[in-house]
């Protein structure tokens, strides 16, 4: 109950604070680590506990959301020391952004903040993935997102199709996604309702494409006009823009949301995180998730189907260890996703989506795909 | 018939003699010690530096010694050692360097050096088999008179031939020996003379120790100590540990005429009581000349020592180093940061023979065996075990040596050596004995007798545990140093991310977060839990007990 409660809070707060009260809670948060260090205690901060040990998939709302677990980070803990130094700096650096009215891709943070420490060979920091993850502990720590904290991860991900948007920081320029040419809108990282509006969509779903070649496929095949679709391609994983655009479609046009990806492990992980959330970001699921979405293929049924046996490829090891993961996850839990995994765990292949060019270049856009959707083929 | 026979006979036996010395030399060299070329010429070295120190102990005096190996071709080598002793006579010469097996050593019940090896008339007569050339020797008393002669052995006869004496009139003191060897090799391994020789120097702390090597290279052992050790004690056999073998030939020297009077006067702890004890139970008269004893007389003999309870023999003819002496050796040559010497109680094995355990643990400097340079310039060390018999170093056979065997059955982890093998570490040994038992005649490994292995085992343990306590508390030190480091790493950026947001003072900031790891690293080492006892303590104790009742 008081999980939900806070989360409520969050939300709310989150929507009207503006850059400089977001300052004040980091100035607050770092007030408490000095005073911890003038008074003799180890200097701590709390955040959200991640991972699979505070995740939990909820029923209800089938996505994923993060649980009630916080975790204290000391710097008088020789496994924390670091990852403290870390955080510090990155709090340190999204502070003078919030005052100074900038924003940066965390790429950017990350290589602004590094370099050697002291006279050491070690840097402060040695990829990325470390001043990621000090990004989310702050996150968390703040009661925030990243956007308020005027981050942003790369943008990656592209729009194409009957719908019109209003993009409100620049210029009120106003688009049909359908009018860009054939390279559509480059979704922006950042694609909350106060920056981007949705004006109008006419299309009667959303089809979600893994691969930049397969969306430019069908995008010089007519597609989305022959079949009054929205195009999204996500270029692999899901990036947080897109993932949050695909949300504000489905939820504010109402429409259906069908994923198209590689037949293999890692094409469905894809398809799970843009239907019920990642790990990584359970907390953000309520904004993100798109649990009804649905899954078109590729299946090793289409295999069969379609007659692709010749054009299938082995199963690399990350994907047989990532299919025996995915038969765990309780969001796989229905007999034809377990039915679809065991299967390629038995016959050890995969299949991508390129891999019906076999039979005919525009055979995905003729006949796959409006075959599919008109029989309502999907995995849940 | 028989008189033709018995002369033929007669005169096979003399044929056999005159060969015999030379030929028995070639075909026993294996046995004495002379199997390989690195190995023989450390014998040679061996043989030669053994004499000198017991010939300047003997005469109190402070020895110095000088090793020159020259390389004068193939597997040809010229050694030269000059020391400071009483010098030779012409006669003792003779006896020292031209006379195989005729040294006073045999037969005697002391601890010496120089149980081992060919003694140093088997280098003169390896050195004229393989060259064909005499040995060299020059020797005063320091008196005004100095000998120069050349020495070879007779070998039909085992006597000494020498030959260009003379006189010369000068102040020297000392005796220098020149000979030349063939089919020898000077390498620098462990089993070289140069780890000979630092080994000595390490077990005779009073001696000064020079070698020049064949490339000119001169390395100096200085002396760390100038008290001369005391001289070991003769001490008559105890009846537990003679054979029936031994028995024979100690009654042949007897001056004793009957075998009552011989047994009382030849063994340790002999009384009326077990003479009369035995001349009950024997079955031949005890009034008989002991040189007229047999063997099966013998035979019965020895059964009876091992029936009677005798008092244990004496142990204060042994004259270990001492561990101040061993410190300081150690210390001088070895240069460790921590060492740990143990010196025991003399203690008896197989019933008869005293014998004692001096154990020193070196730990860091420059203990253990160098080996590769690391990326970061310094040599590293992996741990080596200094054997010794009596202070003589032993070199070889180290695989079959008790020593080996106990330290190798010691659990080193319990002592906080995690990796024993690559420890800078080096377990100096001294085992002495008036009759070191070894397991060949090449008098290169101790045998594992219970009684011994028990007490170098001890002796480990007593010294292990002291250098564990140091090993630990340097790793704990090295741990916390370490960690201090790490946190201190992360100090500055922590103190400036925190400024640029709060702009509390960063300096500030910085010192108080140094405290507070210096606190905390402060705390943890409180909270370290001392070292526990050794689960092998008790069995120590109870050695200790049975010790004192020994002794008493």
């Amino acid at each position: 109950m008081a999980e939900k409660k806070k989360k409520g809070k969050k939300k709310s707060v989150d929507e009207k604070m503006n850059p400089k009260e977001i300052a004040d809670r980091l100035k607050v948060m770092a007030e408490g680590i000095v005073k911890d260090i003038h008074t003799n205690k180890d200097p701590t901060f709390r955040t959200m506990q991640r991972g699979k040990g505070n995740v939990e998939f909820s029923e209800d709302t089938k996505v994923l959301t993060l649980g009630d677990k916080t975790t204290s980070r000391n710097f008088l803990n020789i496994g924390h020391a670091k990852k403290f130094m870390q955080t510090m700096m990155v709090t340190s650096k999204t502070h003078s952004y919030l005052l100074e009215n900038k924003t940066a891709s965390i790429r950017e943070v990350y290589y602004e903040l590094k370099h050697t420490l002291g006279k050491s060979k070690e840097n402060t920091f040695e990829d990325q993935t470390e001043s990621d993850s000090c990004i989310v502990d702050l996150e968390h720590s703040v009661d925030t997102i990243r956007e308020k904290l005027n981050l942003h991860a790369n943008p990656k991900g592209t729009l194409y199709g009957d719908i019109t948007l209003r993009d409100k920081k620049h210029f009120n320029d106003t688009f049909n996604a359908s009018k860009l040419g054939r390279g559509g809108w480059s979704i922006m990282s950042r694609v909350e309702p106060e920056e981007i509006e949705i004006m109008k969509v006419s299309a009667e779903y959303v089809l979600v494409i893994e691969t930049e070649a397969m969306y430019e496929r069908l995008v010089e095949e007519g597609f989305a006009k022959k079949n009054n679709a929205i195009l999204i391609s996500t270029g692999g994983q899901a990036a947080r823009g897109t993932r949050r655009l695909i949300h504000r479609i489905h939820k504010e046009a109402n429409i259906p949301v069908y994923m198209f990806t590689d037949g293999d492990p890692y094409g469905w992980y894809i398809y799970s995180v843009v239907k019920q959330g990642s790990m990584a970001l359970a907390a953000h699921s309520d904004f993100m998730a798109v649990p009804d979405a649905r899954y078109i293929g590729m299946t090793l049924e289409d295999v069969e189907e379609f007659g692709l046996e010749n054009v299938t490829e082995k199963m690399k090891d990350g994907d047989v260890k990532r299919a025996k993961e995915m038969l765990d996850y309780p969001w796989f839990q229905n007999k034809e996703w377990q039915a679809e995994l065991k299967k390629s765990l038995n016959l050890k292949i995969r299949i991508e989506q390129q891999a019906l060019a076999n039979k005919s270049l525009s055979f995905v856009a003729d006949e796959y795909l409006p075959k599919k959707i008109k029989k309502k083929d999907f995995l849940p | 018939m028989s008189e033709e026979q018995t002369a033929t006979a007669e005169e096979i036996a003399k044929e056999f003699k005159e060969h015999s010395v030379a030929e028995f030399f070639k075909k026993n060299m294996q046995m004495l010690g002379l199997t390989g070329k690195i190995k023989t010429l450390t014998t040679i070295v061996h043989e030669y530096v053994t004499n000198s120190l017991d010939a300047c102990e003997e005469a109190k005096i402070l020895p110095e010694i000088e090793v020159q190996i020259k390389e004068l071709g193939a597997e040809y080598y010229e050694i030269t050692v000059k020391d400071n002793g009483p010098g030779l006579t012409k006669e003792t010469v003779g006896k020292a360097l031209g006379q195989l097996l005729a040294g006073t050593k045999f037969h005697r019940m002391m601890q010496m050096r120089g149980q081992q090896g060919i003694g140093a008339a088997g280098c003169t007569m390896l050195s004229q088999i393989t060259t064909g050339k005499a040995s060299q020797v020059i020797t005063g008393s320091g008196s005004g008179k100095v000998i120069s002669l050349e020495i070879t052995i007779d070998p039909k006869k085992n006597q000494p031939k020498i030959g260009n004496l003379a006189e010369l009139k000068k102040p020297f003191r000392g005796t220098i020996i020149k000979a030349k060897f063939k089919g020898v090799k000077y390498v620098n391994s462990e089993q070289a003379p140069l780890e000979y020789l630092r080994r000595t120097a390490i077990a005779n702390p009073h001696a000064q120790i020079t070698l020049i090597e064949p490339s000119n290279q001169k390395i100096v052992f200085k002396r760390t100590l100038k008290d001369i050790p005391r001289q070991p004690l003769e001490i008559k056999p105890h009846p537990k540990g003679v054979t029936v073998d031994e028995l024979i030939t100690l009654s042949k020297y007897s001056d004793g005429k009957k075998v009552s009077s011989f047994l009382k006067n030849s063994f340790d702890r002999m009384g009326d009581k077990a003479v009369s004890e035995i001349a009950k139970n024997v079955s031949f008269d005890m009034n008989k000349d002991p040189k007229q004893l047999t063997w099966d007389d013998a035979e019965e003999v020895v059964k009876q020592f091992k029936n009677i309870a005798f008092i244990a023999p004496r142990t204060d003819g042994l004259r270990p180093i001492g561990e101040d002496r061993i410190k300081k050796s150690l210390s001088s040559i070895v240069k460790p940061e921590f060492l740990s010497v143990v010196t025991r109680k003399p203690t008896v094995y197989s019933g008869g023979f005293p014998f004692q355990v001096e154990i020193g643990i070196a730990y860091g400097g420059e203990a253990g065996r160098a080996g590769s340079v690391n990326e970061e310039g310094v040599v590293e060390r992996k741990m080596e075990i200094m054997r010794f018999a009596n202070r003589a170093p032993l070199l070889f056979d180290s695989g079959g040596c008790a020593i080996t065997k106990a330290v190798q059955s010691i659990d080193w982890k319990r002592y906080g050596v995690k990796d024993f093998e690559n420890a800078p570490m080096a377990i100096f040994v001294n085992l002495i004995s008036v009759h070191i038992p070894y397991t060949s005649a090449g008098k290169q490994a101790i045998s594992d007798e219970a009684d011994i292995m028990e007490e170098l085992r001890l002796a480990l343990m007593e010294s292990g545990r002291k250098a564990g306590a140091y090993i630990s508390g340097k790793k704990r030190e090295q741990e916390k140093k370490m960690k201090k480091e790490l946190f201190f790493k992360f100090i500055p950026e922590t103190a400036n991310a925190l400024f640029q947001i709060t702009k509390a003072p960063a300096n500030k900031l910085e010192k108080n977060l140094e405290q507070l790891v210096l606190e905390k690293l402060r705390l943890e080492e409180e909270e370290e839990p001392q070292e526990q006892p050794s689960a092998e303590e008790p069995a120590e104790e109870k050695g200790k007990k049975e010790k004192v009742k020994k002794d008493g």
